[in-house]
Order: C-alpha cells, then sequence, then structure tokens
C-alpha cells in the first residue's frame, strides 16, 4: 500500500475524500466547512479535492457548517465536517439537531482548549462538551488512527443498526499538525469497504418531515431507539475491524487499546496521544520490575462499561490521567470509568496536559510514584504542566 | 522529582542503507528559526529525506500565538521501530539554526557534545569554531545562495531547501539520496541550491572526546514543576504579559511622501493639504509659507513634479495639488510673522526674479535686514516680463510680493549690478546672494535668421505683458521650441490677432517639456502642433516670408534619456510672417570682478570664499520658477550659516524613506476621479488676456489625499488591534508595550504606511 508523508488532518480529509468518492454512484458527497484552528489544514485539503458528485461548501460559520451537513444527509449524500474549540461549541446546536436526526454525519475534531482566555492548543474538553448528545466518539493517537478512524467512522456511523452521526478526534497540534507515514489505500479498496451510504429516513424517497413535535411517550422510545442503537456500536465496530484487515490487510486498532495490562497492578487510563506516553512509562517501569499497565480508551461513547469493568478487575491502583477539568466536579473521563473499578481499588484522577502542556514520561514517573504510596482514593488532581 | 535524566530510550545505532555509520536511533533533531523563514517545512523536507531512506519519521513545529519575525522550533524524530513519543524534542542530537542572532542558551537547551550543529551564517566559521569545539559544527550562508538562486522574493529569501543540502553534507548523506529526495518532492528547481550548499558547507568536526553533557542550560531547566501547586496557586492566575512574547514592535513614524520628495521647492506637501483638510486654508497656509515665497504663482505655473509621483496615480488619478496650493494662496491672508535673529546680518539680493524673492523671503523671515536690487521697472523677474498675463494676472503676483515685502525687504529697482557695483555690495552687506537668472536666449544659427518679423519670444513676451500695450499680430505666426515659454508665445501670439499659430518642435510631443495641461490648453486654443520637424532655413525678402522644415527622425536616446532627433533631408516649406524663437537661454554671468571665480554656487578669490552665493537659474540652470524658488530658499540657508560659523545641514530639500506605492492600501480609500480645474471657455481668444484657468471650485480635493507616511488619526490600527492594546492620546496613539504581541496587524492595516515595526533585538540573556 503507498505509504504518503502527511499530516493527521491531512489523513482525515483524505480518508473523507475517499469515503466521499465511494458514494459517487449514489447520492454523492456534500460537505459544510469553516475554518479553525487548528482543524483548518483539514477544511483547507478537502476544499482541494475533486471528488466526483460531491461538494465542499465553505459556510459563513460552523453552525451553518453543520447545517450543510445536516441538509446533505437528509437528502441521502454522505457528509463530513470539523472544527473544535469554540467553534464546536458555535456549531453544537445543530450537532443536537443532527444527532436527533440520526443522520451519519462525520465530524473530525482537532481537539483544542475553549476559551477565553484564548489558548489553540490541545485540550479535550471541546469534543467532551458532546457527550452526552447521541454522538458516536473515537478518539485516536497517531496518523495512521486517525486516517483509518475516519474510514471506520463512516461505516460505523452508517450501519443501519447503528444510524448516527459520529466524532473523530485527535489532539491539537500534537496530532493535527504532525506529519508522520500514512499508508493510504486505494478507491477501489475504499469503495469495497465503504459501499454506498443508503440513509433510510433520507428526504427524497418520500415526502416527509424529519425531527417533528412529538409527544413524551414517543420522545422515551426514541431515546430507547437511540441508545440501544449506539450500544450496539461496540459489535458493530468488532465487525468492521474484520471487514476492514479483509480489505486493507491490516486492523485498525481496536475500542480499548491495553497494554501489557493483564498481569498489571498499577494500571494508567488515557484518551489520546497521552496514551502512547502512557506506554513508553509502562515500559520504562516494567524494566525496573514494576507492575503497571495501560488502557487507552479509544471509544468514548458508547462506553465500554462490560469491557472496562474486565480489565480494571483485581488491580490494586489505577491513574485515570484527563486533559480536561470538568469544572466542579474532575476529569470527565475518571468520573466515566471510576465506577467499573471493584471498591478495593484505589482510582486517583489527574488532570494533566490540560491546555495543552507537553506532558513527559518524567511527569506521568512522578505520578505514579506519588500514587504507589496512596492507600485510598484522593480528590481529583490539577497537575501544572507548562 | 528523581527523574531528571531521560532513561525512557537509550540509543541504537543502526546499518540502514545509504546512512551514516554514526547515526543512532532514535534521532531527534530540533530546528531553530524566526516566523517566515519556512522553519517547519524545512524540518518537513529533513523528514521526507529519512522517509524515503525506509525510516519512520514524525516532523512538527512549535506553535505559538502567530508574531511576525518571533522565533520558531520545529522538531524531526526518525527511527526504524515505530515512534512512540509524542513530546517536543528536548535533547536534539541534530541542532539546526537558521538565523545566528538566535543563538543563546535557549536555543542550545539540552544540545549535548558531540551533536551535530548547522547554523546558517555569511560569518566564517572561525567566529563560532571555539564556542562549538564540541561539536560537529557547520555553517554555511544559505540565505546568500538561496537568493542567489533566487528563491523566494528579494525581501523575503526562501532557505529551507538550501539548507537541508547543507545538512544532507553535514550528515554525510550521498549527494545521490539529496538529489533523488528532490525530485521525489517536486523541487528539482530547487536542487542547484541545495548541491551548492552541499559543496559549499564548511564542517568542523568535534575537539575532544565525547562527554555527553548538555552545555546549553541544565535539561532540568526546560522541565517544568510537576507537583500540583494549589497551595500556593492565587484564584486568578497572575497576568501573563504577552508583551514579553514580542520580538518586533509597531511604532508610528513619519516616511517620505513621494509629492514632498518631488517638490523642488521643498514644500512639505502632505503637509499643507492635511493641514487644509482638517483646519482650512489659514492652517494650511501656515504650512506652505514656511518654505514657499510664491504660492499664488506656483499654484498656477508650477510644472508639479508632485503631481507625476503621486501615488493615487496608481488608482484614480494624481491629486491636483498645484491647484490646492493655488486654493490656499487664494483663500487665505495669513502671514508669517518674522522671528527675531540672535545677530542681524544685512544681505544683499541681486535679481528680483522668483529665486531672488525666495532668497530674500527666507532671509527676511529669519529677522535679517535685506536689500533687493532689481534692474527693471518692478519686481519679478520672468514671472513679470516671461509668464503670461492670461496664466498669471499682475494682481495675483502683486500678492505674492507684497506678502514678501511685507517683512520688511527693502526694494531697489532699476539698479543694475555690473562688476564695479558687485565690488561695492561685497564690502558694505554682511554677504551678497545673485540671482540673476538665465541671460541670452539662444538662436537657431539657420539662413535668414536675421530677417524682420523673426523675433525672441522672450522678448515678445515682455513687450505683451508691459502696461496695456498689447504687441499686435496679424498672419501666420510660427513659434519655435517645445518649453513653457514656447507655448506661452503661441498662446499669446493667439490673443494678440495672429490669423494662425503654428508651434514647430524637433521631437514628439511626448517629449515635449512644456506643463502637459498647457499644451492640451495650446491646442484647444486651435495652436496647431507640428512635431518631429527642425527649421533649416528662412525664406523672404527683408522681412520674413516662409520657413523651411525638414522632417526629424527619432534615433537612440541621448544621455539624459530622450531620443536624439536625426534631421532628414526632406523638407516642406511654409508660409508666414513672423517667427517667435523660444530655444531656452544661455547662462553667462560676467558681473563677477575678473579675479573671482565662481565654484560651488560661491565666489572665490584665490583660494579664500567669499560671501558671495549664487542661487537660482544662474546657478543651475534648472529653468523652472519652482526649482528657482527652492534653490534660493537653500542658498539663503547656506549663506545664514555660513555666517554664523556653522557648517549647512540644509544640503537637500527633504529626505528620508520613501512610500511606494505598494506601501499604501487602497482598498482602504473610496474610488473618487480628481477633482478638474474649471477653465473659462471664450468665443475667441483673440485680444483677451483674461485668466481662463479658473482652478478648483472647492477644497473637496484635498479629501483625496492618502497623506502617504503621515498618521493622519485615522484609528485604523486602534481597530485592527486584536488585543485592543493600541489606545488614543493627544497627539496619537500609544500602544501598551507590555501586551503588544508584535503581531504587526496594526502596520499591515496601516492604509499609508505611518507605522512600522522594528526589530526589539533578542539577547543572548533572554
Amino acid at each position: 500500500m503507498p505509504v504518503e508523508l502527511i499530516s493527521a488532518n491531512h489523513a482525515a480529509a483524505l480518508a473523507a475524500t475517499l469515503a466521499g468518492r465511494a458514494n459517487r454512484t449514489a447520492r454523492g458527497f456534500c460537505s459544510g466547512v469553516y475554518p479553525i484552528t487548528p482543524s483548518t489544514e483539514c477544511m483547507e485539503y478537502l476544499c482541494g479535492q475533486e471528488i466526483e458528485k460531491g461538494k465542499v461548501v465553505r459556510a459563513d460559520s460552523e453552525h451553518n457548517a453543520m447545517g450543510i451537513c445536516i441538509g446533505a444527509s437528509a437528502s441521502g449524500a454522505r457528509s463530513f465536517t470539523t472544527t473544535c474549540s469554540n467553534g464546536l461549541a458555535y456549531m453544537i446546536e445543530n450537532c443536537v439537531a443532527a444527532a436527533g436526526y440520526r443522520l451519519p454525519i462525520v465530524m473530525s475534531v482537532a481537539n483544542r482548549t475553549l476559551g477565553p482566555p484564548w489558548n489553540i492548543w490541545a485540550d479535550h474538553g471541546d469534543s467532551l462538551m458532546m457527550r452526552d448528545l447521541g454522538w458516536l466518539q473515537l478518539y485516536s493517537a497517531d496518523n495512521q488512527e486517525v486516517f483509518d478512524t475516519v474510514l471506520c467512522a463512516f461505516k460505523l456511523a452508517e450501519d443501519p443498526r447503528v444510524m448516527m452521526p459520529a466524532l473523530t478526534c485527535m489532539d491539537g497540534f500534537i496530532l493535527s499538525h504532525t506529519m508522520a507515514q500514512v499508508e493510504v489505500p486505494s478507491q477501489e479498496q475504499v469503495d469495497r469497504f465503504l459501499p454506498p451510504t443508503d440513509i433510510p429516513q433520507r428526504l427524497d424517497k418520500s415526502a416527509h418531515t424529519l425531527g417533528q413535535m412529538e409527544t413524551p411517550h414517543q420522545s422515551v422510545v426514541h431515546r430507547m431507539q437511540h441508545h440501544q442503537a449506539m450500544l450496539t456500536a461496540q459489535q458493530v465496530y468488532a465487525e468492521i475491524q474484520d471487514s476492514f484487515e479483509e480489505v486493507f490487510g491490516r486492523r485498525p486498532a481496536d475500542p480499548l487499546v491495553t497494554y501489557r495490562a493483564e498481569d498489571a497492578e498499577t494500571l494508567i487510563v488515557s484518551m489520546g496521544t497521552l496514551g502512547v506516553t502512557a506506554e513508553r512509562v509502562v515500559d520504562q517501569l516494567r524494566e525496573q520490575g514494576q507492575a503497571v499497565g495501560s488502557v487507552r480508551v479509544r471509544m468514548f461513547r458508547p462506553v465500554l462499561d462490560g469491557d472496562l469493568r474486565k480489565i480494571f478487575a483485581g488491580k490494586k491502583r489505577i491513574a485515570v490521567l484527563d486533559r480536561d477539568v470538568s469544572i466542579g466536579f474532575g476529569g470527565v473521563l475518571w468520573g466515566e470509568v471510576r465506577g467499573f473499578a471493584e471498591p478495593a481499588t484505589i482510582v486517583q484522577n489527574y488532570m494533566v496536559g490540560v491546555g495543552g502542556g507537553d506532558v513527559r514520561p518524567e511527569h506521568m514517573l512522578t505520578l505514579l510514584a506519588e500514587l504507589e504510596q496512596s492507600h485510598e482514593s484522593g480528590a481529583p488532581q490539577i497537575v501544572e504542566v507548562a | 522529582m528523581g527523574h531528571k535524566k531521560s532513561t525512557v530510550s537509550s540509543k541504537r545505532t543502526s546499518s540502514k542503507a545509504g546512512l551514516p555509520s554514526d547515526i543512532s536511533f532514535p534521532l531527534e533533531i530540533r530546528l531553530h528559526g524566526r516566523g517566515g523563514q519556512g522553519g517547519v517545512t524545512c524540518a518537513k523536507l529533513i523528514a521526507a529525506i529519512y522517509a524515503q531512506l525506509g525510516l519512520n519519521v514524525q516532523t512538527f513545529g512549535d506553535y505559538g500565538a502567530e508574531r511576525s519575525g518571533a522565533p520558531v522550533r520545529a522538531f524531526t524524530r526518525v527511527d526504524p521501530e515505530p515512534i512512540k513519543n509524542r513530546n517536543k524534542v528536548y535533547r536534539p542530537d541534530h541542532l539546526l539554526v537558521l538565523d545566528a542572532a538566535l543563538l543563546g542558551p535557549q536555543v542550545l537547551d539540552g544540545v549535548a557534545a558531540g551533536a551535530v550543529i548547522l547554523l546558517n551564517s555569511a560569518e566564517r566559521a572561525e567566529k563560532y569554531v571555539e564556542r562549538f569545539v564540541d561539536f560537529r559544527f557547520g555553517i554555511i550562508d544559505a540565505t546568500g545562495i538561496a537568493r542567489k538562486h533566487g528563491i523566494g522574493t528579494s525581501s523575503v529569501v526562501i532557505i529551507n531547501t538550501t539548507l537541508v543540502g547543507a545538512y544532507a553534507k553535514l550528515l554525510g548523506l550521498p549527494l545521490e539520496v539529496l538529489e533523488e529526495a528532490y525530485r521525489k518532492m517536486g523541487l528539482v528547481d530547487d536542487l542547484p541550491a541545495a548541491k551548492e550548499a552541499y559543496l559549499e558547507v564548511c564542517v568542523r568536526q568535534p575537539a575532544g572526546a565525547v562527554t555527553g553533557e548538555a552545555v546549553g542550560g541544565e535539561l532540568e531547566n526546560s522541565l517544568p514543576p510537576v507537583k500540583p501547586q494549589t497551595e500556593h496557586a492565587e484564584d486568578i492566575p497572575s497576568r501573563l504579559k504577552t508583551g514579553n512574547w514580542s520580538t518586533q514592535l509597531p511604532g508610528y513614524e513619519d516616511y517620505l511622501a513621494p509629492c514632498n520628495h518631488a517638490c523642488p521647492a521643498g514644500n512639505d506637501v502632505v503637509g499643507f493639504i492635511q493641514a487644509l483638510k482638517t483646519s482650512g486654508p489659514d492652517a494650511a497656509a501656515e504650512v506652505l509659507l514656511r518654505t514657499q515665497a510664491l504660492p499664488s504663482v506656483c499654484g498656477r505655473v508650477c510644472p508639479a513634479p508632485c503631481m507625476h509621483e503621486c501615488n493615487r496615480i496608481q488608482m484614480d488619478g494624481a491629486v491636483n495639488i498645484r491647484s490646492l496650493e493655488r486654493w490656499i494662496s487664494d483663500h487665505s491672508e495669513f502671514l508669517l510673522q518674522a522671528e527675531m535673529a540672535d545677530k542681524v546680518f544685512s544681505l544683499a539680493v541681486v535679481g528680483g526674479g522668483p529665486a531672488g524673492l525666495s532668497t530674500a523671503y527666507q532671509l527676511a523671515l529669519r529677522g535679517h535686514q535685506v536689500t533687493l536690487f532689481e534692474k527693471e521697472a518692478k519686481l519679478g523677474g520672468v514671472l513679470r516680463y516671461g509668464i503670461p498675463v492670461y496664466r498669471l494676472p499682475d494682481e495675483v503676483l502683486e500678492r505674492d510680493l507684497k506678502r514678501i515685502l511685507s517683512l520688511g525687504i527693502r526694494s531697489e529697482c532699476e539698479h543694475p549690478v555690473d562688476q564695479a557695483e558687485m565690488q561695492r555690495l561685497h564690502t558694505e552687506f554682511d554677504a551678497v546672494i545673485v540671482s540673476k537668472g538665465f541671460s541670452d536666449a539662444y538662436t537657431l544659427s539657420a539662413a535668414g535668421e536675421t530677417l524682420d518679423g523673426i523675433e525672441q519670444g522672450l522678448d515678445f513676451l515682455a513687450r505683451n505683458r508691459e502696461a496695456e500695450l498689447k504687441a499686435e499680430l496679424s498672419g501666420d505666426v510660427v513659434v519655435i521650441g517645445g518649453g513653457n515659454t514656447a507655448i506661452d508665445c503661441a498662446r499669446s501670439a493667439l490673443r494678440s490677432g495672429a490669423s494662425s499659430v503654428k508651434l514647430v518642435y524637433r521631437r514628439s510631443r511626448d517629449e515635449m517639456p512644456a506643463i502637459d495641461e498647457e499644451i492640451e490648453d495650446a491646442i484647444r486654443e486651435g495652436v496647431q502642433l507640428l512635431a518631429l520637424r527642425q527649421p533649416v532655413a528662412f525664406r523672404g525678402v527683408g522681412q520674413v516670408a516662409g520657413i523651411v522644415l525638414a522632417e526629424v527622425e527619432l534615433g537612440e536616446p541621448d544621455a539624459d534619456g530622450r531620443r536624439r532627433p536625426l534631421v532628414t533631408e526632406r523638407t516642406t516649406e511654409l508660409t508666414c510672417s513672423k517667427v517667435l524663437l523660444a530655444l531656452g537661454q544661455e547662462n553667462e554671468l560676467g558681473l563677477l570682478p575678473d579675479a573671482w571665480q565662481l565654484r560651488d554656487a560661491r565666489a572665490w578669490a584665490a583660494e579664500e570664499p567669499l560671501n558671495i552665493w549664487f542661487a537660482g537659474d544662474c546657478s543651475t540652470a534648472d529653468g523652472t520658477v519652482t526649482h528657482a524658488i527652492g534653490n534660493g530658499r537653500l542658498t539663503a540657508l547656506a549663506a545664514l550659516a555660513s555666517l554664523s560659523g556653522a557648517e549647512s545641514t540644509t544640503t537637500q530639500l527633504q529626505q528620508g524613506s520613501l512610500v511606494a506605492p505598494a506601501q499604501v492600501r487602497f482598498s482602504h480609500f473610496p474610488i473618487l476621479a480628481p477633482h478638474q480645474d474649471r477653465h473659462k471657455t471664450l468665443e475667441s481668444y483673440r485680444n483677451s488676456f483674461e485668466e481662463v484657468n479658473l482652478g478648483l471650485s472647492s477644497q473637496e480635493e484635498a479629501e483625496r489625499c492618502f497623506s502617504c507616511g503621515r498618521c493622519t488619526q485615522c484609528d485604523t490600527c486602534l481597530v485592527y488591534c486584536p488585543d485592543g492594546v493600541i489606545s488614543r492620546t493627544d497627539s496619537g496613539y500609544r500602544i501598551d508595550e507590555e501586551y503588544c504581541k508584535g503581531c504587526g496587524i496594526c502596520a499591515a492595516e496601516c492604509p499609508r504606511r505611518a507605522m512600522d515595526l522594528k526589530d526589539k533585538g533578542l539577547s543572548d540573556a533572554s
């Protein structure tokens, strides 16, 4: 497979382009985009592509960019956009609609700190703001993963059992602006992996209304359907991994990436590139004879409670590293996963690299050395990393 | 802490094909440059080369708030194994520095002995050898090479592709690897520069044994504290002085507008137009009258080189500066008051033309006693006797003269100065300034030139001007020449009763030195232009009856850039009853005693400079009223400086960095066609010497002035500043340097180049 040296932003856009072309025999591709650092390069790349039966619309705001995606998807096109930070915050009202309409739009987010005060660097707080809206959420840790995840996200979102929008996230700058080798499949391969999309509720089939007024009982049923559909995503994703491997000869990363976790006493739980640094720390401490392992949560929504319970079983200590702060609470990931640990396990939350600090192995080693001395779970700690 | 030394990875050496054996992995490269130099792309190029060798690479920039010229870092990591390191590079094996001014502890931070350092600098390697004795050190003038090969633009040279050539050599990569990489990346155009750098780079090997200790700051310094600091954290973080981020600071500065630069009189054109716009004619006159003794005159007869240089030409037409000057002089009675001089000198000015009047005016303005000697009955010189009244009415000239004389200048008319008189003035006055203008007019030296009816144009104009006695003409008149005097003669001849007027000029119309608008006026009034014709003979018995004209072709350009006229054998004959010659004037002084010489516009006796200066056409032969006024002022200042024992500082009119059209942001200004002068249309110009150009109908034209290079307090900078650090003061603006990040948006948005960015200077201590 040809290898290209591209940034993760370009990898996401290239995957979206290939996916868009793959729908040329059906209703085509249409995307509304609006720039914001550090997601801009993704939309720039997309704007420069020739996509047969495709249109990339430069919108006048993030809100309208999502509006265009909704319109495109509701008429049966494959649709993709990219934004982050306050751009995502501005888009979010339409993101709620996209989820409610159950439209399989894929969005790439180069995670960036929400302002003000302004900060352009990596923080997961923006996409985590979307936690409860009915979007699938996947976090990547290298350029190849970003490329693969966007392709998988289309297939996952468009699966009739799932049928809902998906967020694919990468750390702003740390990943979005890093160039590295990416294996890029041929269009023919992508066509095989990602057949034309069929959106059952699309508007061109018969005249009808999407998302009309409904009674409390109808809403309960719709919420239940959406919730159940999201819960099937884990199983569907496993099938997608198989089919991906069959077509591309390479297996996309698991929803939970465990590393030397099985026999570990201490576990580091994290998302995004923090997880790769955690693996380096694991290697280092294993060399010193310490039983440490790592879990990198790639699939944040749906939450993989069953698998996490199994992985957490019997652990002495779990350090949950969050690149976010839920103000007045602690780390969002910590809040999600702490309940899956056994009562005897010490679960400690460290919020590190908030606002984009360069979290180095040395930082994690210091935190783990401290955790080693603890006898109970403490309050979540915000760690200052410049 | 306890983890200050990185133990995460131990280095491995590799035997990868094409790579020098002493490269160990993981390889970490750090690059330091400035915003805009292409440092991030350079790191990517290096990554691409390693990727081509089959290694895993990762490359990224260290992104911060956008600032012009700010220090920028970029990193590249290389490993045969998959790369799991997602951190910045703190202990680089290879360090590339794109700008020697950046060299300092921060740049060298974490660089251990034995590392590879490549510096872009035009300096000799010896300058750095001692400093980098423990490193494999390379130095290359990548900027010079890239400039030579024309990579980038003349102002922004892009050096990354060149520098990578030197890097390849420093590593010991074969040239073929470089060629292959550039071919694959579509950079073959830059390959010659890269090859030159490959061959030119000067490489020094490390001197002693490699110890592996970092020479920069201790590595720990770059590792921020890890422990929670909640106990001493304030509720609100301390204020971040973002001004510390900046490497450049914007500031307000006056730059030279092209009109000011072009004005032969040294007028502050931008100054008087802006004063007119904001405060009216009196305020404008106050600016104008400092340099300009004759604004009513210049506002009518100046060839206005300012308008030819006006930046607005590139947008919608030059500002009608000449007529704005006229508007000010016609609408203001303002008088500048004479200053009190510390020591009052008594000076004689010989010649009451524009240069003499300007000289006398400037001297009197500075509080000195001036006596003006004029050989004719009235002051004015060429203004009174050479320019016809329909262009310069008597009352207009009188108005300027009255203002000049009101400064207390004594004038003695009908007082010619010969050699003896010159001697007397020299002894009686502290200094004498001679501005007698041109002397005799040129003749043609063609056969028949002495026939009756052939006359010098200047004599005709003088007679025409004299009292109410208009020179009566009849029949066909031919005027020979292409300057303003020729045009004046032609139009005056028409007014004096000629049945036809033909203007004969030896070059083409484009090369006529006369003011464009005057040529147009003449043609409109009925003057026929015969260009590319040279008179070779006059016919007639006693009285001129015809003129033989040879056709002219234009040859190669002369020293002055105009194409040389080549007279052909083809001739035609015109009948005529009057010929006026307007061929220019000679410059002959002849009033200095024989023992004196003229040197550098000053009289000398033997090797002694005398207090006698020369000003205007008799000294410079520039030939326009405006040049004479400017030279008169400068000569007055030079004379005063010399009398006071000081060196003259004002040797030129106005100096400074010129504002180019590209530096004016046209999009800021609405398109607005120039306001044209109003012209009085007469049924017949015959026998009418009324002023036909009535000037502007309002001062609205002043609104069109860009005010190039001078702040008008338009608030654009204040509006565009993204950080709100610009505030108004009484006289302009203040920039809060504590918070200005130096992004440069204000200077880029300034519509008129009244702002610029200045380097703050990077200090090693920072």
